[in-house]
């Protein structure tokens, strides 16, 4: 009966939203990866993926939130083990003939990991609230909490997933409410030291070098696109081509010129926007867009109406995290943001990705459909 | 647990600032789509129809592969390739005409060629249509470019195996990808990958990543100019535990013969080298082999695809008198002045079982009856043991379990127990056949791979380390070296007197009168083995000269120098005939070329 109740407080308009933007998505996906013979195999793999997202969508129903939040420091743990696991393996990799077990399955704990930072902080600052926001002081066990899995995540490397775990705590810490002087203070640290690295040369020219060479390049190309033709520079080009060229009403369907004559790179994972841009056209992407928009704005919405702390802030955490990743994403196909490699979340190929994300929406209508329950 | 009495009003209060930060990025985003497809649409229109930058795929050199000293033993050869990619060119037949002008091939053929790629390649995948070009070709056609819309050179980097058949069993060999292997890793048509042996098992290492060249083409499909070029990424080079002389004189040693050859450094597992006749010649797969040649190897009945080392498994023969000794002298049956006394047979019920030597040996010890290779003392010494015993002592030294060598399909032989024929046939253990097992006849089957880890664990005292085939790997762009340490698997603990024992007869069975292995000795160390001459039919025929498939299969097991072991070895030779005339040899000459190069130190 309480699963009766549950279902009939299910949105089902937003399932809807989510089943048709996962649909444009395994379209794109199938006339990305599309070879002359015939449908590439990746299609049947995100078909499975996005299948086995929306179980786990529906089976996070199922338990309280607060039972997931109860998990989240052990999800939490866990991630950061698998995250060791792979900085660990990765080392004797080359080192040893291990390598070879590790199997043609490739998971990415680092997508695991932005979930369960987002749930961790929201559960820390629910059963933690200051009144008048967090000061300095306050913000140093979560800070740490983030700083662990960024930098195993750096270490891998992935820029691009170090970037959103940043960005997507940031906007948590602002929800959950933080000290006006506290932010002030911060973000006048974080210019200070920016400005410190470029303008102190010997600074700068450290933290350049540490950098690996690609991440150089995509830097490099960011400023000055037309540095580097054939590097990133060349992906942000041709990705701005492939969108421009799709004009108002698109190529059609699988006649995208730029995408289907492997122009353009990664066009199945980081620039599958780019594929539905020029097929679709301004017609298709802004529809998606929109459709996105909605999607986010019913998030915030479940966020505001939730009955306590942890709901509103682990709701608020997951559509920050989502519009994030789709924000930089879309930025990244229209040559507004530099080149990192985040997926756009329901739509680029990718299981773990895929998966992460159907567990997030799953989470967030799990709090919509409690919020009037009464709780005990 | 969680303070709910606290109000979500004060966060609630904060969410229309994501909702206003989430509106104002979707209309970012939208107004720049709308700039780009708008705006600019018509100019970004005009680049994509101008857009045709055609990558040419750069095929990286395959790592190179050395022996343990740095000799290379597997190289690529740069040439070059003519290939046509059929969607560049406006005038595809005239194309075809000229170019089978130049290449020689009929048109037709060429037309076939197209054909035959047209399910399997994307658009603009190069179809190669003369592989190999002489330089000559290859200047006409890059001299007349324009006249050849949609002809391009592609430089490849051909697999060469300058030993040809030596080790090849050890390489494996490359092929083209299959579409299976190229939907699994997205690797591009025509690249070539490890299909077997060290090539497969370090494919990803080897392999480096392709580069590509970016040319602009004008809309009748002509090179305007060159936009760039992103070098291959070059495989990593590796360095075997091979050691090349060592690899040769087994090779040579084995000839025409079948057979096999290990050779171990008993200190650390590194393979020093590993040879199985028949052999075949990797050179004839980097093309891709024809069908006539596939054929013959897979229809040959000598098997030369099959890796005798480690897949095949042999009856031990007397080499497997070793575990006997050993297990008899660690457990306490066999005391140091027991003595046995041969006569040329023993009879147990109405069988009569045989001595080699018709005659008899008289009595002897442990000593005597190792280096003389005595049945009788084994037939006895095994009863007295006990057969499981006996098998529980061969599995401790390996036998009946893989060596974990990274190479495919490695056989674990079989150690019969009393127990494994009841279940296996219902039938009790007969007590000749603990005779005949206790001289390596019978069920008992070993690979010379397991019979050369026996030696090195006895040479070594009982430690029992990976087989090593990969010493280090060096990065060619940033020189980066990764060393491979040894790893010991486990150690079986015997007692110190037996095993000094068991060494002392091995000496002899080399350097004493008597012994069965003179021809094993050499000036450069002392020597210490066994002979095994392995019955490949059931019992002994008095009398009668065994010919050809009939012969028995030739054994020796070795190491050196006996007072300070660096190497040892195992040989095999199909249906040689006696181990000490046939095998013998063979190990010599490999181990005489391997303490050639690292100093025997010990030298008598």
């Amino acid at each position: 009966m309480l699963v009766q109740r549950r279902f009939d407080n299910l949105p089902w308009g937003l399932v809807l939203l989510v089943v048709i933007i996962a649909a444009i998505g395994l379209a794109a996906v199938y006339s990305a990866t599309y070879t002359s013979r015939g449908p590439s195999s990746l299609f049947t793999k995100q078909l499975v993926w996005i299948s086995a997202g929306f179980v786990i969508m529906v089976l996070a129903l199922i338990p309280d939130y607060h039972t997931v939040g109860r998990y989240a420091y052990l999800l939490y743990a866990v991630s950061l083990v698998l995250l060791f696991l792979v900085m660990v393996m990765g080392k004797t990799g080359m080192g040893a003939q291990r390598w070879l077990a590790i199997g043609p399955f490739a998971f990415q704990p680092s997508e695991l990991a932005k979930l369960s930072v987002t749930l961790a902080l929201a559960r820390y600052f629910a059963e933690d609230p200051k009144r008048g926001g967090y000061e300095l002081r306050d913000l140093a066990i979560p800070g740490a909490m983030v700083l662990v899995p960024l930098l195993l995540v750096l270490k891998q490397p992935d820029l691009g997933t170090a970037i959103m775990l940043l960005l997507t705590s940031a906007l948590i810490v602002v929800l959950a409410g933080i000290h006006l002087r506290s932010a002030l203070l911060m973000l006048v640290a974080g210019l200070v030291i920016a400005a410190l690295v470029f303008a102190v040369a010997p600074v700068r020219h450290k933290l350049w070098g540490s950098l690996k060479p690609y991440q150089q390049n995509r830097i490099k190309a960011f400023v000055d696109p037309s540095s580097d033709r054939l590097g990133s520079g060349y992906h942000a080009n041709q990705s701005k081509i492939a969108v421009g060229s799709g004009q108002i009403t698109g190529k059609g369907y699988r006649k995208g010129t730029q995408s289907q004559m492997a122009f353009l790179p990664e066009r199945h994972t980081d620039f599958i926007f780019a594929v539905i841009a020029e097929e679709m056209g301004l017609v298709g992407a802004s529809l998606l867009l929109f459709l996105y928009l909605v999607l986010l704005l019913a998030g915030v919405d479940t966020a505001r109406n939730a009955k306590d702390r942890l709901g509103a802030l682990m709701a608020g955490g997951i559509v920050s995290m989502i519009s994030l990743y789709v924000l930089i994403n879309v930025g990244m196909a229209l040559g507004i943001v530099p080149v990192v490699g985040v997926p756009l979340p329901l739509v680029s190929y990718g299981g773990t990705s895929v998966i992460a994300t159907f567990l997030a929406l799953g989470i967030l209508l799990n709090i919509q459909t409690r919020r009037f329950m009464l709780f005990y | 647990m969680y303070q709910q009495q606290d109000s979500p009003e004060a966060i609630q209060g904060r969410l229309p600032l994501l909702a206003a930060f989430i509106i104002l990025a979707i209309v970012i985003l939208f107004i720049r789509l709308w700039y780009l497809q708008v705006v600019k649409g018509a100019y970004y229109q005009e680049q994509a129809e101008s857009n045709r930058i055609r990558p040419v795929k750069l095929r990286p050199p395959r790592g190179v592969i050395y022996d343990r000293s740095g000799r290379p033993l597997v190289e690529n050869e740069l040439v070059f390739d003519i290939s046509l990619i059929p969607e560049d060119a406006p005038d595809l037949d005239t194309t075809i005409e000229r170019l089978s002008a130049i290449v020689k091939i009929a048109p037709d053929a060429i037309r076939k060629a197209l054909e035959d790629e047209s399910n399997v390649r994307t658009s603009y995948d190069p179809v190669k249509i003369r592989e190999e070009a002489p330089w000559g070709e290859v200047a006409v056609v890059e001299a007349h470019q324009d006249d050849l819309p949609g002809a391009i050179i592609e430089p490849e980097h051909l697999r060469y195996y300058p030993y040809g058949e030596l080790a090849s069993h050890q390489f494996g060999y490359i092929g083209k990808v299959s579409q299976s292997q190229r939907r699994k890793e997205q690797s591009d048509i025509g690249m070539l990958t490890g299909q077997g042996g060290l090539e497969k098992i370090y494919d990803k290492l080897l392999r480096g990543v392709a580069g590509r060249r970016l040319i602009q083409v004008n809309a009748a499909g002509r090179k305007v100019k060159d936009l760039g070029i992103e070098e291959p990424r070059p495989g990593t080079d590796i360095y075997l535990t091979i050691d090349l002389d060592a690899q040769k004189a087994a090779e040579e040693g084995l000839g025409v013969r079948a057979g096999a050859v290990v050779a171990m450094d008993p200190n650390t597992g590194e393979i020093l080298a590993l040879a199985s006749h028949p052999s075949y010649d990797p050179n004839l797969f980097p093309r891709g082999i024809s069908p006539q040649d596939w054929v013959k190897l897979m229809n040959d009945p000598r098997h030369p695809m099959y890796n005798r080392a480690i897949q095949s498994v042999y009856p031990p023969g007397s080499t497997f008198k070793v575990i006997v000794a050993l297990a008899g002298l660690d457990s306490g049956v066999i005391k140091l002045d027991d003595k046995v006394r041969c006569k040329g047979f023993l009879t147990s019920g109405k069988h009569s079982f045989r001595c080699w030597k018709k005659g008899g040996h008289g009595a002897v010890s442990l000593h005597q009856a190792l280096v003389e290779s005595c049945d009788v003392y084994f037939y006895t010494m095994g009863e007295r043991i006990g057969w499981d015993r006996v098998a529980e002592y061969a599995r401790k030294l390996g036998y009946g379990s893989l060596t974990g060598i990274l190479l495919p399909d490695e056989k674990p032989g079989l150690i019969p127990t009393t127990e494994w024929k009841k279940k296996r046939t219902g039938e009790a253990w007969y007590p000749g056949e603990t005779y005949i097992n206790s001289i390596g006849q019978g069920f008992v089957l070993v690979s010379p791979i397991q019979s050369c880890q026996m030696m090195s664990a006895i040479a070594n005292g009982g430690h029992f380390y990976q087989p090593m085939l990969l010493k280090r790997t060096r990065n060619r762009e940033t020189g980066e070296v990764a060393v491979f340490s040894p790893e010991r698997k486990n150690q079986i603990t015997l007692d110190p007197g037996a095993l000094q024992e068991v060494r002392s007869a091995l000496v002899g069975v080399v350097n004493e009168p008597g012994g069965t292995a003179h021809s094993a000795a050499t000036p450069l160390a002392t020597v210490a083995g066994k002979t095994g001459t392995a019955q490949v039919i059931a019992q002994k025929i008095a009398g009668r000269k065994l010919e050809g498939k009939q012969q028995d299969h030739a054994w020796f097991v070795a190491y050196a120098p006996a007072e300070n072991p660096k190497i040892a070895v195992a040989v095999v030779v199909e249906h040689g005939g006696h181990g000490g005339s046939v095998a013998a040899p063979i190990a010599k000459k490999v181990i005489e070329e391997y303490l050639k190069n690292v100093g025997p130190k010990t030298v008598r």
